[in-house]
């Protein structure tokens, strides 16, 4: 009986350990290149980066967790992009504290930021647009939303090793003042070309509850490296005509 | 039919010079395949009736300069993000603020004290 019971602590210890963040180191940088595919001519549109860097309060050491996405100069006289989301979060569970999103779309500015109180599971919002247009609300949250930033990251901490072809694994998100429910899908195994290198894969669906994001379910894709790092090495997304695609460029700083 | 092979060719040769203007070029390549085979296509039709219409070789040429433009623009543009540096002072600027807002947060995730979070100055 005893000895039971110490079987089940440490099974319970091993998967609260599972959980905890084994993949993400600070100071690590991925850059991607973001394409539209039709029928297999590409056109490069932006470039887009995945940073992390320990950041220090008087309290605490954070995880910031930043994206942002830059057309390319061909396009900057059509329709320039500089968009910036960041999030600051516990560097072990990633847990977001903060969160602001800061995008620059042509002639289209917004300016979002959330305050998780995970306590009250609430998150306090302030919406900004141009000609100082602003906004804040208080949102309640369901325990263990994310927002999209962390959700980015929290996908590379599944132990896909022990997973089986099919399993899902559902995420809450929080976007745009919404919660929505995420949902991926383990696919299996697969190796591909990539700009690092040939690389084993861990291949995922992702998909949503909400029909209308990039329309249709299981149709976006995602590739994640199959070692430690578990870094995502190509996208797939689906849109009305064509497809998106987010391939890796180049990866520094890494964990393993 | 020998006139919409035309007028396929006039409109696909100008949708291929119009795309290869544009950041799009390389998928100017579509439309400038289809102008080249309806064109050949009605000039093939006309030569049998005889008559030659000129407004033909005008898509021809139409063709060939989208194509050229494409190949251009493939081969010696570089592919590269230019004017970056608003957004990293954007970044930096960012990244000071959320620290002074962490600051006043009590980070700890099981022990938060919410008058310390009622606290949070949010208007900048």
């Amino acid at each position: 009986m005893m000895s039971n019971r110490f079987i089940i602590a440490l099974l319970l210890l091993a998967l609260n350990l599972s959980a905890q963040n084994d993949a993400i180191a600070a100071g690590e940088k991925l850059t991607y290149s973001a394409a539209y595919n039709m029928s297999g001519i590409l056109t490069d549109i932006a470039e887009v980066t995945m940073e992390t860097s320990s950041v220090k309060t008087s309290k605490a050491a954070l995880l910031r967790l930043k994206c942002t996405a830059a057309t390319y100069s061909k396009w900057d006289n059509f329709f320039k992009i500089r968009d910036l989301y960041e999030s600051y979060v516990n560097p072990k569970t990633l847990t977001p504290y903060l969160y602001k999103r800061d995008i620059n779309e042509g002639n289209y500015y917004k300016y979002m930021k959330y305050t998780f109180k995970h306590k009250t599971k609430t998150v306090k919002s302030q919406l900004k647009k141009k000609n100082n247009f602003e906004e804040n609300k208080n949102i309640v949250i369901n325990s263990g939303t994310k927002d999209i930033v962390s959700t980015l990251y929290k996908i590379r901490l599944f132990d896909y090793k022990n997973m089986s072809v099919g399993a899902r694994k559902s995420l809450t998100i929080i976007f745009d003042r919404k919660e929505f429910k995420g949902q991926i899908t383990y696919l299996g195994k697969e190796t591909i070309n990539t700009a690092i290198g040939k690389k084993e894969c861990y291949k995922l669906a992702i998909g949503s509850n909400q029909t209308d994001v990039l329309k249709g379910k299981n149709s976006n894709f995602l590739w994640l490296t199959a070692d430690g790092n578990k870094i995502p090495v190509y996208g797939k997304f689906k849109i009305p005509v064509g497809n998106g695609e987010l391939k890796i460029k180049s990866a520094t700083g890494l964990k393993h | 039919m020998k006139k919409l092979f035309t007028i396929l060719a006039i409109i696909a040769s100008i949708l291929a010079i119009i795309l290869s203007v544009l950041p799009v070029s390389n998928l100017a390549i579509i439309p400038s395949i289809f102008a080249l085979i309806c064109g050949l296509v009605a000039f093939y039709l006309s030569k049998k009736s005889g008559e030659v219409k000129k407004i033909i070789q005008f898509t021809f040429l139409l063709t060939i300069i989208a194509l050229a433009i494409t190949t251009y623009k493939s081969l010696f543009n570089t592919v590269e993000v230019a004017n970056t540096t608003v957004l990293e002072k954007k970044e930096a600027k960012s990244e000071e603020e959320a620290i002074e807002e962490l600051n006043e947060l009590d980070i700890d995730d099981i022990d938060i004290d919410d008058s310390d979070i009622e606290d949070i100055d949010i208007d900048e």
